[in-house]
């Protein structure tokens, strides 16, 4: 990935959510931790182009979130914090599938993408099964194959094991640890971020640490104290 | 299933079966006579004995609906005699069957197309766009079953503690709870870029 | 259209289509049972206002006309606008958008608490009014019913309805109180 942001900041009703920033991001994958508040999943917005910056700018693999914010979307995939909410249609086929519209492809080449992305994740047996009816674990995986068959460049994701239990956690932990996806990940689940590359602290609309997992994370837990 | 001489009916375009049925009730709307409505009555029974099977079964499940036609008929023999019931009977019974036959042979996608091309005028008035249509009628089945969810959980909730069921404690929480994910829905669709097609809002810079 | 209210209006047809799925209850002294689901039209009108309240019926009635059960009893398809009471359904559509209107008139008038409420009751029973006025037409027109016998028929259902408006009306203040005018964008 190549992600500059250049003095950017985010404002939300004339408060700083974000104060100005100037970062470059190239690792495969990076954490982004911090307490409620602390901007972190405004930043994480900020690189798909959902918020746009109030000054400055941000440039996600070449191209500026505010002008190009379609070509933006297109290499960016994003997992919101309640997934459920992501899946659009009722069957989860139908939904991969609705996702890979704009890619305008042939029938057989978007069956076959959809089978590829549900065997990938080990969830092949939910292809016919509806969005009410799927754990939250299952939920999480489900968006995610929706948000891979549009082979994005980038994969951000929202507290991804927010609320699901051990099993479920392990799963999506490990599906997470298998992406050749650059990964971006917002979460309180610190054991996610184990074998990352690089974490990122937000405190209050700034980077207060950055560097590798362990310092971060030691950081992050002398700040709670 | 159909018969396979039924396969005819499937093969229609959806726009042909629904003119064909508009063109059937104003014919059966021009006569007054039972006999005539009779013989058309039964023409079409025949017709779907042939056809289309499938179709009197569920025109026959659909009994309220059958009901309440012969409730009607009663109400008009009282009180305008039984040549007017007869004329209604005969009527709205041959017509709940033709429509059901267009239902029976159309498939839902067939449908959705002749709705997005039949709204392509409306584009023109600004109402929204074609393409829309289907996403919609998908949002709405997608959205069924979480709002049935979030019903039942709210009664459980209530009986649970004991609560009588008031309309504030029950439809407010189930519909401000909707709201929310409603909001996360609408940001999905424009983050996973499946209006593309279409013209969307910008999002101006706030957190 | 925005994304938001896309979802928002397909969101009221999915709460018109579930209020139909609750069984109709017997109120006090009212000889028929009510059914739920005319609140969601109610709703809808009140809540999105006219444009989209509109769209949530239009939406209603293209899936009904897809052959897809969600009216009160599961009914659907094309028999049901051949129906007595197929005038009821199509009247939803100038009510939703009707109460709509009114209610984004009394949204924007300076005024709160009880004088919302009277003003919102107002548009919900202008909307019952107009689904009755089109169910009574039709019943007239396609039924052959004679204005008396159509009027008389429809009074029974009248005063579930007014309860109903009532009940639109409270649920849609309190909603206004929560979310403002925010809702929808247009």
């Amino acid at each position: 990935m190549d992600i500059v942001f250049a003095n950017a900041s985010a404002k939300f009703a004339n408060r700083n959510v974000l104060e100005p920033l100037s970062i470059r991001l190239t690792e495969h994958r990076i954490g982004i931790i911090g307490l409620n508040g602390s901007g972190k999943s405004t930043f994480a917005r900020m690189i798909n182009g959902l918020v746009f910056p109030h000054a400055g700018s941000v440039v996600t693999n070449g191209f500026e979130t505010r002008q190009d914010a379609e070509r933006v979307r297109s290499i960016v995939g994003y997992i919101f914090q309640n997934p459920a909410n992501q899946i659009v249609l009722p069957v989860v086929r139908d939904d991969i599938a609705l996702g890979m519209k704009r890619l305008r492809l042939g029938t057989r080449e978007v069956e076959q993408r959809v089978s590829d992305v549900l065997a990938r994740l080990g969830i092949g047996h939910l292809a016919e099964r509806r969005a009410h009816e799927l754990s939250g674990g299952e939920v999480q995986l489900v968006a995610l194959a929706a948000v891979l068959a549009t082979s994005p460049d980038i994969v951000i994701m929202d507290e991804p094991t927010n609320q699901l239990d051990l099993r479920n956690r392990n799963m999506v932990t490990r599906t997470i640890r298998d992406l050749v996806e650059d990964v971006i990940v917002v979460t309180h689940d610190l054991a996610l971020l184990a074998n990352f590359d690089r974490v990122l602290l937000f405190h209050e609309g700034r980077i207060l640490a950055d560097g590798p997992a362990e310092n971060v994370i030691a950081r992050y837990e002398e700040l709670v104290q | 299933m159909t018969a396979a001489p039924g396969a005819v009916l499937e093969r229609l375009p959806a726009t042909t079966k629904l003119a064909a049925l508009f063109c059937i009730s104003v014919l059966l709307f021009l006569t007054t006579s039972p006999s005539l409505l009779g013989a058309a009555a039964g023409a079409i029974l025949v017709a779907c004995l042939l056809l289309c099977r499938e179709a009197l079964v569920q025109w026959l499940k659909a009994w309220p609906l059958l009901l309440t036609i012969g409730i009607f008929a009663l109400w008009k023999a009282f009180a305008d005699g039984y040549h007017e019931a007869l004329v209604l009977l005969l009527r709205l019974g041959t017509l709940s069957l033709v429509a059901t036959v267009v239902t029976v042979t159309t498939s839902i996608r067939q449908f959705i197309d002749t709705i997005t091309r039949l709204a392509r005028p409306l584009e023109k008035l600004g109402i929204g766009n074609a393409h829309d249509i289907g996403l919609a009628i998908g949002l709405v089945m997608r959205l069924i079953p979480d709002v049935r969810q979030r019903y039942l959980a709210v009664v459980d909730a209530h009986r649970a503690r004991g609560l009588p069921l008031r309309p504030s404690t029950l439809f407010v929480p189930m519909i401000i709870g909707m709201l929310k994910g409603a909001d996360d829905m609408a940001n999905a669709i424009d983050a996973r870029g499946i209006r593309a097609d279409t013209r969307t809002e910008k999002k101006v810079g706030h957190g | 259209m925005d994304s938001k209210s896309l979802v928002l209006v397909a969101l009221f047809t999915a709460i018109i289509v579930v209020l139909g799925l609750i069984p109709p209850i017997m109120v006090a002294v009212i000889p028929v049972p009510i059914h739920a689901q005319s609140l969601g039209v109610l709703l809808a009108g009140i809540v999105l206002g006219a444009r989209h309240g509109a769209l949530s019926v239009l939406l209603l009635i293209a899936l009904v006309a897809i052959g897809l059960p969600v009216l009160s009893g599961g009914r659907g398809g094309l028999s049901v606008f051949l129906s007595p009471t197929a005038g009821y359904l199509l009247g939803y559509l100038p009510a939703a958008w009707m109460t709509g209107w009114a209610a984004d008139r009394v949204h924007d008038l300076p005024i709160r608490g009880w004088k919302v409420l009277a003003g919102l009751l107002a548009a919900a029973i202008l909307g019952v009014l107009i689904t009755h006025v089109v169910g009574i037409a039709w019943l007239i027109a396609y039924v052959g019913l004679s204005p008396l016998e159509a009027i008389v028929g429809d009074l029974i259902f009248v005063p579930g309805d007014l309860v109903k408006a009532a009940l639109a009306a409270y649920v849609g203040r309190i909603i206004h109180e929560n979310f403002g005018r925010r809702l929808i964008a247009s």
